[in-house]
């Protein structure tokens, strides 16, 4: 609602005296009144001008009043206009059929035009406060969205990295994150990880990780080092119930040696540059669950031009299919034949197009898709 | 009738109100000739929807006589009877027509 203009209100009744009654009450009040003897022109006008609020007569002959109010709740760009219905005094069946239909309030019929005026009123305060919670509940979940999305680095402010990356976050508070680290000159590291949940702790808690990696993914400690540190850390900061998945991918330009370390996360995909594409299966505990976690360790002597995908589950699960990532994995494999003769820098993002819009599915859950290239 | 005291008690001026008597005269006028012809046809649902329309009318701007006699004729209808309905009506039309003598004078 637009404090610019004056509030809207339909008022639906098939007799005439009475809406002229109800507008000249309310109009004199500052409201602007649109009037509709008949239910499909009030449905038509609902549609058309979205008032802030009906006042809907059911004794109406045609389409009554629980017909009207039923397709106006059936309608996805009317349902939140908030309806108060009028009501002979006694029809205690009427009233409370009408509150199970969704209307908000009702009003006895014969009506005083005061008391329809205290009931709109009251009927839009309500309206402007939920609105304006809502409002204000998007904003927070934007900004929070903006702050977890600051804090995953993009491709182009570090070429040197050589990497792709596809982040889509189903909701608000997205339980997806990864993180590139510069440990040395030509060495990096990369990390995906997939919270349990994704609720707004789960945001918070992307920060936390983001510095435990900043803080322990240095060349003093070896990747598996580095992880058991973070885990230590996390079992004692993380919620109850809370942990995640994560893959470390520690690339040594220098050496050409890959190690990866995988925390109960999907098995990386490694697509050589000559050669056919396999899966580094290797199982691992899950981060900030056990104290005494044992994570898989890989080590793989890597050429230039080799690539490796890190991916959340959300790219290979399905719970309508019934697919778990332990299985959808395998299936990947023609995916990366596919997409082979794609460069680096378009490869992640690529490989999802090719998964979901060549199906013609959506994602079900987060999705994050790291594409490394040696 | 005191239409002043009416308006008042509905939160509208006076000329507002006699607008609105002007209005329910012509339109409770239109209800009771429809009421006459479902006499006449023997159609106690029309005459019990006219009746309805003259008592909603009626009780929203204060017109308490006229609205207890809307009602009870209109649940009579429902109860499928028209007798009496002539004498009924007489006097229902006479009591609309008062008004809109008082609101021109």
């Amino acid at each position: 609602m637009d404090n610019k203009h004056p509030y809207t209100v339909l008022a639906v009744d098939d007799n005439f005296l009475n809406l002229k009654l109800i507008e000249k009450s309310l109009s004199k009040e500052g409201y602007k009144i649109f009037s509709a003897t008949n239910g499909p022109d009030a449905r038509e006008i609902a549609l058309r001008e979205k008032p802030d609020l009906i006042l809907l007569d059911i004794e109406m002959p045609g389409e009554n009043g629980f017909d009207v109010i039923r397709k106006l709740k059936d309608n996805s760009q009317t349902n939140g206009i908030p309806v108060i219905f009028l009501t002979g005094i006694s029809e205690v069946d009427a009233k409370l059929k009408g509150f199970d239909m969704g209307a908000v309030d009702y009003i006895t019929k014969p009506f005083h035009p005061l008391e329809v005026l205290a009931r709109v009123r009251i009927h839009l305060k309500l309206s402007i406060a939920t609105n304006s919670l809502i409002s204000g509940q998007a904003d927070k979940l934007r900004q929070l969205t903006e702050a977890q999305t600051s804090m995953l680095p993009q491709p182009e402010d570090d070429p040197e990295a050589m990497f792709s990356v596809y982040y889509r976050a189903l909701n608000e508070a997205g339980g997806d994150f990864y993180d590139i680290l510069h440990i040395s000159d030509r060495i990096t590291g990369y990390f995906v990880a997939d919270f349990s949940g994704h609720d707004i702790k789960t945001s918070y808690l992307t920060a936390s990780v983001k510095a435990l990696l900043a803080q322990n993914c240095t060349p003093v400690y070896s990747p598996s080092e580095s992880m058991k540190m973070i885990n230590d850390v996390l079992t004692k900061i993380l919620p109850d119930g809370k942990y995640l998945t994560g893959c470390y991918l520690h690339l040594n330009r220098i050496t050409g040696k890959m190690t990866i370390i995988n925390a109960g996360h999907p098995p990386v995909a490694c697509l050589p540059v000559n050669g056919e594409p396999y899966l580094v299966k290797s199982k691992g505990d899950i981060l900030g669950m056990f104290a005494d976690a044992q994570f898989g360790i890989e080590k793989i002597d890597t050429n230039p031009g080799d690539r490796f995908f890190v991916y959340s589950d959300g790219l290979v699960e399905s719970t309508q299919k019934k697919v778990t990532w332990a299985s959808g994995a395998d299936s990947l494999l023609p995916a990366f034949r596919q997409i082979a003769s794609i460069p680096y820098d378009r490869a992640a993002p690529a490989l999802v197009d090719h998964l979901f819009e060549g199906e013609g599915t959506m994602p079900e859950d987060d999705i994050v898709v790291l594409c490394v290239k040696v | 009738m005191n239409f002043k005291d009416l308006a008042s008690n509905l939160g509208l001026d006076e000329e507002e109100f006699i607008e609105l008597v002007e209005l329910f005269v012509s339109t409770s006028l239109g209800d009771i000739a429809r009421i006459r012809k479902a006499v006449r046809d023997n159609n106690a649902a029309d005459a019990a929807s006219a009746s309805h329309s003259i008592k909603g009318a009626a009780g929203n701007m204060g017109f308490d006589d006229i609205f207890t006699r809307a009602r009870d004729m209109e649940m009579q209808a429902k109860q499928g009877s028209l007798d009496g309905f002539d004498e009924l009506l007489s006097g229902l039309e006479s009591m609309v027509k008062a008004l809109d003598s008082s609101s021109e004078s």
